[in-house]
């Protein structure tokens, strides 16, 4: 509730008297109500703030010392942890000349406002940025991915407030597409939403947003956020499309859902809420025509359930992000699957019929949708889960392998993409990178 | 020798725009709203608030609990602030379950 009202613009020690679920629940018992009735009248009448700091765009700076430098550092890590700062992971303190080093990735200045991020409506600077990033063990040349990807977070139209406090738990995932993303060494192959050594920049972009989005937006698990579960929460979802995997006459991420160049560095944002893997591949000796269409099938029949996870964006989001490797979708244009006939098939066979959804209960969570023309869905029968085929994200990325499809399940009102925007002096952060990690990201492939 | 490491709060800075209404002298005579958004017992906690207001204060107007439009769609409008306003209450309270 602190952010809620900070977020409003309210002082955060605004009167309140805030009891925990139980009293919320059928049938409870309101008697803590009758107990706690002065703390209402006290509200009203006696109430004064008590909040003083002031909005500079400053960030204080903390201090710890220790009797060497590691005790110093853990110092530190518990001074972040018990301030509500921390994910449970060792973090790199944000120092001063820490700091100077990550700066050097954007061509923004460093008190240059980026936003509010809400619900607690922390002022957000480009240095508050690099302070996550620092904190989340990251590198200079994330810092334009990073910063395009708060840019993308705080488009109106993403309903980001609402995203970050519910209980349904959505996770942002930043697709890149652009010459940075293996510039970066952002994965985009095997392994490319999981942890690789070789090409750590998603795992350091997305931890960094994810510290923003707790120790910037007040996200705290039971408090700033209701997310039941709350996964993917540690390091988000960053990873790049594989764009020389990309079959001919197929346009990339960028430049198909947002209108980007074909060499344009961009991040396009999606909220999602769940993943899971898809087995694609056919097991005897299916024709490549029938495994291909076997495979469509297994998705679609995955897709069309009446959970409602995509009622969010179902007129202008997304049901969700599927994935293919490369391997895959070269072979099925190779025998004339386009992007698009791919999405109407799994459209068309993806509607759920309303008998389905009327014994899930599905019915009433449309009734009560704020928008309109999803409310005006109810018509239809079978009922698609999302408005149109061309609502469904279709990325080629992950290992070149092709029995599995991924299946990023959509919680997201829109899709917002952004360009990314690089310093003069990019070349140089690359070619740190190359010194302080090894071989360049060519060398490094599998 | 003692290691010192200095390291930026990373919290960002908080900017209060809107300012607290006065608080009451008292609620004595008083003419109080209800602002909720309907969510969970509000229809069982809210009446009993009112009661509880009503025996503890002399002279205390509550307004029903339906007074101004109710539901997170319609409680954070323009046109719910005018309609408070024009009511001229002296105090509201806001419910908000989620």
């Amino acid at each position: 509730m602190k952010n809620a009202v900070a977020g409003l613009g309210l002082a955060p020690d605004a009167a309140m008297v805030t009891f925990p679920i139980d009293m919320f629940l059928p049938g409870s018992d309101l008697a803590p109500l009758k107990a706690r009735k002065r703390e209402f009248y006290n509200g009203l009448t006696r109430w004064q703030p008590d909040f003083t700091r002031s909005a500079a765009g400053v960030n204080p700076m903390l201090a710890v010392e220790g009797a060497s430098y590691e005790d110093a550092l853990v110092k530190a890590n518990n001074l972040l942890l018990t301030n509500l700062w921390g994910d449970g992971l060792p973090l790199w303190p944000a120092t001063r000349e820490r700091m100077d080093w990550i700066i050097r990735g954007t061509v923004l200045p460093r008190t240059h406002v980026l936003g509010k991020f809400p619900p607690r409506g922390g002022i957000t600077t480009v240095e508050t940025c690099a302070i996550a990033l620092a904190m989340a063990g990251g590198r200079p040349e994330y810092l334009p991915v990073l910063i395009a990807a708060v840019e993308a977070c705080f488009d109106p139209t993403t309903n980001f407030e609402q995203l970050q406090a519910a209980s349904g738990g959505a996770f942002p995932v930043i697709i890149v597409n652009g010459p940075i993303a293996k510039q970066i060494r952002l994965n985009s192959g095997f392994g490319c939403l999981g942890p690789d050594p070789q090409r750590p920049a998603g795992a350091g972009i997305g931890r960094a947003l994810r510290l923003l989005q707790q120790n910037v937006g007040g996200a705290l698990p039971g408090i700033g956020t209701m997310a039941n579960y709350g996964g993917m929460r540690y390091t988000n979802v960053v990873f790049a499309e594989d764009e020389e995997g990309l079959p001919p006459g197929w346009a990339s991420h960028a430049a198909e859902r947002h209108g980007f160049a074909p060499d344009a560095n961009a991040v396009s944002l999606v909220f999602a809420n769940g993943m899971t893997n898809i087995r694609r591949r056919g097991a005897k000796k299916e024709t490549p025509e029938e495994d291909t269409v076997n495979g469509l099938w297994r998705i679609a029949d995955f897709m069309r359930t009446p959970n409602l996870a995509g009622l969010n964006g179902w007129e202008q989001g997304t049901p969700g992000i599927l994935m293919f490797p490369r391997v895959v979708a070269q072979t099925m244009a190779g025998l004339g699957w386009s992007k698009a006939k791919i999405r109407e098939f799994l459209w068309e066979n993806s509607k759920i019929p309303m008998a389905q959804m009327k014994r899930a209960g599905g019915p009433a969570w449309i009734e009560i949708d704020a928008n309109p023309v999803t409310r005006a869905s109810l018509e239809l029968d079978p009922w698609p889960i999302t408005m149109k085929p061309d609502n469904i994200v279709l990325i080629v990325a992950g290992g070149s392998h092709p029995t599995n499809s991924y299946w990023l399940q959509g919680y997201s009102p829109r899709v917002i993409g952004r360009e990314i925007r690089v310093p003069e002096a990019f070349d140089r952060l690359l070619a740190d990178a190359d010194r302080d990690l090894g071989c360049g990201s060519d060398a490094c492939m599998i | 020798m003692m290691a010192k490491l200095e390291f930026h709060d990373p919290s960002g800075a908080l900017e209060v725009t809107q300012p607290h209404a006065p608080r009451l002298a008292s609620l004595e005579g008083k003419r109080i709203g209800f602002v909720s958004n309907e969510q969970w017992q509000a229809f069982r906690m809210l009446p009993m608030l009112k009661e509880m207001l009503e025996e503890d204060f002399p002279g205390i107007e509550v307004l029903p609990v339906d007074a101004f439009p109710q539901g997170n769609a319609l409680i954070g409008t323009e046109e719910t602030a005018a309609l408070v306003k024009q009511s001229g209450v002296d105090g509201v309270i806001v419910a908000n379950a989620a």
